[in-house]
């Protein structure tokens, strides 16, 4: 629970005022009659009919904390260690281990960063940029394979394809140092996230992840995750090193 | 010679995956050779609308001669170590600027906000051994970078630059064609930026006006000029060569990982 707070505390350190966020009127935003934009307006999409996903977005909280919020107690069905090793981080002693806290945030924790994040569709990529971190994600959708064997990366390596209005992304290669979650779930190198993006409307996601990691769960697991879209607005720069406070007081 | 550049450099490669390691996978759309290597020398790829497409893998041109031990995986350009190398009697210091780049010298460049892993600005972005991608969209090009995983977004939609931001290291910058240049203003920095390892500073009030030029396949030109009247008595123009990598792509790469240099650095 310690390892919880400090996480919450050290990511709300460096984030702007929200006074100080831009406000823009992007072009493409169906509004109301006095003006605001209407997020329940009809998901947008484009000239091939497939939903489009640009836009600046956020995640609830709640899964950056728990990436298993929505399940019932005994439902995330760990290996022996790994249940194990979940229960000796929640007393906090741990909590320096968790890279984030020398700001690498690692996959899916990138995702759910109570921070706006950014996607734009380019030919044969998919990027997000990350307000948290300012860091960002390459989604290849140029029809490539996963690598076979790649250098552990921090993300890991994404390619994407489209499953009716599905948009579907697969990553492996994540280094398996960091967590899934603040809570302090555990992955090995035999890490596979499957994501599935689903605009709802024009200002509502679901993210269906499902964590199918043998080596330290008995079996493929999927949360939804809701995003919300943040419109008439940008990312701000968000810099873990500038001032992070919480490391050097982590018990270690 | 009080400046330590191998220091620099033997702190930039700690972290650095080796060559080996890196992706391997043919770019698309690449024009090449008959005997299938890239060619580097064909014109410059241009979009539907006609402007040239900046898109792609880049990295410095290596202009600084190599230490006697050999070339290093990560081997800096000169203007790494100073922005204005190539000028004619160098940067157009104020004097509190000139006495702040003696002193950050003279005290092995401890303060240099490179070694406390923070962000590089946009300057040194491009002067960095590390490899940048451009990707270059309708309205935004965007320039992800090796170092730090960080990225910059550069707006191509007509957007004014905000009257008065919160400074940042990244700055905000929009973009606008001229002929086949592309010319990027921006603005909103913040104090504390070093444009060098030297510690020529950036200060708020800079501006910085960049044209970048695709010259043909393979290289990139940017024209970078700085316009600081806090910390120079003239506004300066220097121009940097960026090389294509073709069939390959970024890895990430973090200082915070494994910096093991600073605390072995001693100052006068």
């Amino acid at each position: 629970m310690l390892a919880r707070l400090i996480l919450s505390s050290m990511l709300a350190a460096a984030v702007p005022a929200s006074a100080q966020w831009f406000k823009l009127a992007l072009p493409g935003t169906p509004r109301l009659p006095d003006g605001r934009p209407n997020l329940s307006a009809p998901t947008p999409r484009g000239p091939d009919g497939k939903p489009i996903l640009d836009g600046v977005w956020q995640m609830n909280g709640k899964y950056l904390q728990n990436i298993a919020a929505d399940m019932k107690p005994g439902d995330v069905p760990y290996q022996p260690w790994a249940q194990k090793l979940f229960n000796d981080r929640q007393d906090g002693h741990l909590g320096w281990t968790d890279p984030a806290a020398k700001c690498i945030p690692g996959m899916p924790k990138l995702d759910a960063l109570p921070y706006p994040f950014k996607i734009i569709e380019s030919p044969g990529m998919v990027m997000m940029l990350f307000e948290g971190f300012t860091t960002f994600r390459q989604i290849f959708t140029d029809g490539r394979e996963l690598p076979k064997d790649p250098n552990p990366a921090w993300f890991g390596y994404s390619v994407g394809k489209w499953e009716g209005d599905d948009f579907v992304v697969e990553t492996i290669g994540v280094r398996q140092e960091t967590w899934l979650d603040n809570a302090g779930r555990p992955h090995s190198d035999a890490l596979h996230l499957t994501e599935r993006f689903q605009r709802r409307d024009f200002g509502h996601m679901d993210i269906l992840l499902t964590i199918d990691d043998p080596k330290t769960y008995t079996k493929p697991w999927t949360v939804k995750e809701d995003v919300r879209l943040i419109p008439d607005t940008e990312l701000l720069e968000y810099v873990c090193t500038e001032n992070n406070k919480d490391y050097e007081h982590l018990v270690k | 010679m009080s400046m330590r550049p191998w220091l620099i450099l033997g702190s930039l490669l700690m972290a650095v995956s080796s060559q080996a390691q890196w992706l391997n996978y043919p770019t698309a759309g690449i024009p090449r050779l008959p005997n299938g290597k890239p060619n580097l020398a064909a014109p410059a790829p241009r979009n539907r609308d006609g402007k040239p497409d900046l898109s792609g893998v880049w990295d410095v041109l290596h202009n600084r001669p190599c230490p006697p031990e050999g070339c290093q995986d990560m081997w800096i350009p000169q203007e790494f170590l100073d922005i204005g190398w190539s000028l004619k009697g160098g940067l157009p210091y104020l004097p509190w600027a000139a006495e702040a780049v003696k002193q950050r010298m003279a005290e092995n460049r401890l303060s240099d906000p490179n070694w406390k892993c923070l962000p590089t600005g946009i300057v040194r972005m491009y002067t960095t051994p590390l490899y940048r991608k451009i990707v270059q969209t309708p309205g935004l090009l965007v320039i992800l970078n090796e170092r730090e995983a960080m990225y910059r977004q550069i707006f191509t939609d007509g957007r004014p630059l905000p009257e008065d931001p919160q400074p940042s290291w990244t700055g905000y910058s929009t973009g606008k064609w001229q002929g086949d240049t592309l010319v990027v203003e921006s603005s909103g920095f913040r104090d504390g930026t070093w444009l060098d390892a030297n510690g020529s500073p950036l200060t708020e009030s800079g501006k910085i006006t960049e044209r970048l030029r695709r010259v043909n396949f393979g290289t990139l030109e940017i024209e970078i000029s700085v316009d600081d009247p806090k910390a120079y008595t003239k506004p300066w123009t220097v121009k940097l060569t960026q090389l294509l990598k073709p069939d390959t792509d970024l890895l990430d790469y973090y200082c915070v990982e494994n910096e093991k240099d600073r605390p072995h650095l001693v100052g006068k």
